[in-house]
């Protein structure tokens, strides 16, 4: 390991060092050579592959151990009725009662409601945000504070909002009451406005990242494209829509497709703010999930749940999988 | 410096950009650092001072925000009656083993996978992937029938194990990238000199070092964080700051004081850790899709 540098190391070669390279350049430049044989010598062996197989193993075993058995037993769980310590056999009743349980297609309406507020807020405040602070003098110190909240744990940032909230001492509910937004009512406490109240909770926390990637995107927006454009007398409002906007599409892309998993992952916030309530109005599906499995034990129905879930979200996967290599293969 | 003329002229249009802009700016820092200002103050006010309030519409009453007496007896109740120096100590194991774990194997694996093909790569990759996707509720319903057959549940390794469901996946995505930027040369300049093919793949270390030690910050920071794991799989023996946070409220006497000093306390070195790998945060929250 001691001459492990030895061929860059162009610089300090002076001595015995050199002369070694040397020595093995020479008996590969003549060897070949003289012999004619196209494999001489094995230089540049061909990697051992159970090398590489023996370490991956690893992890590869332990995900399967954590991943791929648990979804068998999803599978498994879904087809029976399962209780403490037993499974019987039903019959697809798990998956043909969902058919008619409307909480069950309430559940899917309002993750997908949600997501598609939460979205179109992100997307507009952030990418208008970016291109606001774009070469700003202050842009490095104002990301650094936009940060904060996507480090917040989102119990805790659920936790802070239920507070600001509240109806009687919370600082934000008397904002709104003084705005004229709403009455004594909190947020959380109508049907018709708690939805509102997550979603504005997930725009705070994660409106910044839709900044970090649209700026991270704006900063490989052709510079001369656009200077050209200026000269030829495009108005900058046109040369945003027709240069910076279509170079931003592929990391957009990719921040609206994240976004989207993470609204079916997490639930951390809206547990802790409303429940899922009042009555149903929140009860976004994987909320209904944990109630179903976690509040009534009933982990068979639960299990017929999470696996329509985990189809939807594993489709949105191999989308996002098809949009990274796209951009990708764009780069090299 | 001659076009940089021409973009920077003046319209009355770009000029009510630029103040809309800025005046849209100064409201978005005020939104978004608010919340977390009102946590950090809240938690050293006492209980009475926390729940005063303006009367509705009165602007100028909002000072009262700042009329208290700093008070530290929220943190001494959370270290004296409430343990949370074993909560902390259990999040950091937790979150700390999870990460060890998934960034060392992970580190293996990746590796691996950008080193050689073989068919089927494509899918193994995407299952990989998919396994980090995957909705948390949906993945804890047979988790936690399995971990109860097991007696894992309550338990800090069952934890470590949990976490690593969705750290391991993470890792091996984000390092795989950083395995494929170090060129092929370096480690064959290696063997040509003797170097066994462990040597080599050790000496290439060094190069991904700082990426490899940023992500196993950001694993410990998704851990830390995690809230439906712990108050699962956790339930009992293994409590985490953010199930011990969430179970301060209570439907009688909700302790605001004390919850947003935990609130402090679970948040505030995740906050320092985030500014310290700062040039990785992107990268990471976007599983390498996008690099700044």
């Amino acid at each position: 390991m001691t001459d492990t540098a030895l061929p860059y190391d162009r610089a300090g070669g002076r001595s015995e060092s050199l002369f070694r390279v040397r020595q093995i350049l020479d008996s590969v430049e003549s060897r070949p050579a003289a012999s004619g044989v196209t494999e001489p010598i094995k230089l540049n062996p061909k990697p051992s592959r159970a090398y590489f197989y023996w370490l991956m193993a690893p992890a590869i075993i332990l995900l399967a151990c954590i991943s791929l058995y648990p979804f068998f037993w999803m599978i498994y769980m879904s087809l029976h009725d399962v209780e403490l310590g037993s499974a019987v056999w039903n019959n697809f009743e798990n998956f043909t009662k969902l058919a008619t349980d409307t909480r069950y297609l309430n559940g899917w309406m309002l993750l997908f409601q949600y997501s598609a507020m939460c979205l179109l807020l992100q997307i507009g405040i952030g990418v208008f945000l970016a291109v606001a602070l774009n070469g700003s003098r202050y842009e490095k110190f104002l990301v650094t504070a936009f940060l904060m909240p996507m480090m917040m744990a989102p119990i805790v940032a659920g936790l802070v909002w239920y507070f600001l909230y509240n109806g009687t001492f919370g600082w934000y509910h008397w904002l709104f009451q003084s705005l004229g937004i709403l009455g004594a009512k909190s947020i959380l406490a109508s049907p018709t406005t708690a939805m509102y109240g997550i979603v504005i909770v997930d725009v705070w926390q994660w409106t910044p990242l839709i900044t970090l990637i649209t700026l991270a995107g704006l900063k490989r927006v052709p510079q001369d494209q656009l200077e050209a454009n200026m000269v030829d007398g495009a108005s900058p409002l046109r040369n945003f829509f027709s240069v910076t906007l279509p170079n931003l599409y592929p990391v957009l892309l990719i921040a609206v497709m994240l976004r989207f998993m993470d609204n079916f992952r997490f639930i951390d916030s809206i547990l802790v703010l409303t429940g899922g309530g009042p009555g149903n109005a929140t009860k976004i599906l994987p909320v209904y999930l944990f109630e179903v499995s976690f509040k009534f034990f009933k982990l068979g129905r639960g299990a017929a749940i999470a696996l329509t879930l985990l189809v939807v979200t594993i489709i949105l996967g191999m989308i996002l999988v098809k949009v990274f290599d796209r951009q990708n293969r764009g780069k090299a | 410096m001659a076009s940089r003329d021409i973009v920077h002229y003046d319209t009355p249009l770009s000029k009510a950009f630029r103040w809309f802009s800025a005046v849209f700016i100064g409201f978005y820092l005020i939104w978004t650092l608010l919340p977390i200002f009102v946590m950090f103050v809240s938690s050293f006010k006492d209980l009475l001072e926390a729940f005063k309030i303006p009367a509705v519409g009165d602007w100028m009453g909002a000072a009262v925000f700042f009329d208290f007496s700093p008070t530290l007896t929220h943190y001494e109740n959370l270290f004296r009656n409430l343990n949370f120096t074993s909560y902390i100590v259990n999040s950091l194991v937790a979150a700390g083993g999870s990460a060890l774990i998934s960034v060392v194997l992970g580190s293996m694996c990746a590796y691996s996978l950008s080193r050689i093909e073989f068919r089927g790569k494509s899918d193994l990759f995407f299952w990989i992937i998919s396994t980090r996707m995957a909705p948390v509720v949906a993945v804890m319903v047979p988790l936690y029938a399995i971990f109860r057959s097991l007696d894992l549940v309550g338990t800090l390794p069952g934890l470590i194990l949990a976490y690593t469901t969705f750290n391991l996946p993470f890792a091996i995505w984000i390092l795989k990238g950083f395995f494929d930027n170090v060129p092929y040369a370096i480690e064959e300049a290696q063997m040509v000199d003797g170097a066994t093919r462990s040597q080599a793949f050790m000496s290439i270390l060094p190069l991904v070092a700082p990426g490899i030690g940023a992500f196993l910050v950001l694993c410990i920071l998704f851990a830390w964080n995690d809230f439906l794991f712990a108050a699962i799989i956790g339930s009992g023996g293994a409590k985490t700051l953010p199930v011990a946070t969430r179970e301060l409220v209570q439907p009688q006497n909700i302790q605001w004081g004390s919850i947003m000093a935990a609130g402090v306390v679970t948040t505030l070195p995740m906050m320092l850790l985030g500014l310290v790998i700062r040039r990785y945060l992107v990268t990471g929250l976007t599983m390498g899709a996008v690099k700044e």
